[in-house]
């Protein structure tokens, strides 16, 4: 495996003291949080910031990680001797089961009872880590249900110590009525368990495809449905395609752009459905033939109408 | 090599979490959740034990608190309020969304 430079790995010098330290922490880790980090890979950067932190914050490990590190430089291939730690004593604050799985093997090598108790270790059993992921999904799954074949990167850390991901191929039965921000357990899917424990689950967190034609909030669906100036002036029956399918609908006379009608019901399915909205956008046809022309000139002449004035603008 | 998986998941309000659940999704303590949900920061604060029966919404706000007082070494008072405000924005957005007015959904939201 590699050697990993975590000083490298905060931006901070060898000498930085655990403020500095702390400081850069919090600075790497409000640009990759999730909430509002831009950067693709934030993820994977923050756990090995934080796994960077858990070393170099404890005076202890701190202390054995720089001894160690006089040897190595970032990068290099690095087999610790079983004997690394001789004479340093340690106040024997382990890490949490959870920090050893998130964090790579070189850590877990250092400072786990990890690699090397778990090969050992007769009886030990632990159940594995719950993980969780965010799959887009289209809006047209929530409303009939489908089965989605989704393909998740997960992170692995490979003989060579490196961190690579591998794809997690699943085929996903999407239940119909789901809205976005919901998830899906799958019992089983999450990280192996070690010593024949059981594996945990996957979460996965269901947000859906941007679509240019339909807007979503909870369960309510919004849409803009573009109409005639007469269907908008005379009122009309028209169809129109809606993510349940064809719907057949009224339009007012005297209807205007921006209108909203309400079709009650007609949004995602559920125990309480939300209401399909469809916002009217009327659309002039184009004055580019001779007659077309002449049939706006006719309605200059023939309407008395003055929508600024009327407006008072 | 991918390997091919055919599952059927269980939809998490549907089904809703126990404590367990929630607790080792969140890679915490029971008593962690428990702190939280007797401080008001956390589900609907009800005392009765029984009753702990955990959201998708739940399960969010609960991950978000989690890695904020990590992170930051916050009091779990300030992860809720900066929880309590990021919901806020998201359902903010989605309003502005479905209203046509901003179309970034792909940051994050």
């Amino acid at each position: 495996m590699e050697f990993k430079d975590y000083y490298q790995v905060l931006g901070v010098s060898k000498t930085a003291t655990a403020e500095e330290i702390k400081k850069a922490y919090r600075q790497l880790a409000r640009k990759f949080h999730p909430d509002v980090s831009k950067e693709p890979d934030s993820e994977q950067r923050m756990q090995e910031v934080n796994e960077a932190k858990a070393v170099l914050s404890d005076p202890e490990k701190r202390l054995a990680y720089d001894q160690l590190a006089q040897q190595y430089r970032s990068g290099q291939d690095f087999q610790p001797s079983p004997e690394w730690d001789a004479g340093f004593e340690f106040s024997g604050r382990g890490f949490e089961e959870a920090d050893l799985s998130e964090f790579s093997d070189f850590f877990a090598n250092l400072f786990g009872q990890g690699g090397r108790t778990r090969q050992k270790g007769r009886s030990y059993q632990m159940r594995g880590e719950d993980r969780h992921a965010k799959i887009n999904i289209d809006l047209k799954d929530a409303f009939h249900g489908a089965n989605r074949t989704i393909i998740l990167q997960v992170p692995q850390v490979d003989s060579q110590g490196r961190v690579a991901s591998r794809e997690h191929t699943l085929s996903v039965q999407i239940p119909k009525g789901i809205k976005a921000g919901q998830h899906i357990r799958l019992i089983g899917q999450g990280s192996p368990g070690v010593g024949g424990g059981p594996s945990g689950d996957l979460y996965l967190e269901i947000h859906f495809t941007l679509d240019s034609q339909y807007r979503v909030d909870g369960r309510d669906v919004y849409q803009t449905v573009p109409i005639t100036p007469w269907e908008a002036a005379l009122g009309a029956s028209i169809e129109t395609t809606t993510p349940s399918g064809m719907v057949r609908f009224k339009v007012p006379a005297g209807s205007q752009t921006g209108r909203k009608l309400r079709l009650k019901g007609r949004g995602i399915p559920g125990q309480e459905p939300g209401d399909l909205y469809m916002e009217l956008e009327v659309v002039l046809p184009p004055a580019d033939t001779d007659k077309a022309r002449e049939l706006y000139k006719t309605m200059a002449r023939e309407f008395a109408f003055d929508p600024r004035q009327r407006k008072g603008g | 090599m991918a390997q091919q998986h055919t599952v059927s998941g269980e939809l998490i309000d549907e089904v809703t979490l126990t404590l367990e659940d929630l607790a080792r999704a969140c890679s915490v303590k029971p008593d962690w959740i428990i702190e939280r949900i007797e401080s008001g920061l956390l589900a609907d604060g009800s005392p009765y034990v029984a009753n702990w029966r955990f959201t998708s919404h739940d399960l969010t706000r609960a991950r978000r608190m989690c890695q904020l007082e990590r992170d930051f070494e916050a009091v779990p008072e300030l992860a809720a309020l900066a929880a309590d405000l990021i919901e806020e924005n998201q359902r903010l957005k989605s309003r502005l969304r479905a209203a046509g007015l901003i179309d970034d959904a792909d940051g994050p939201s």
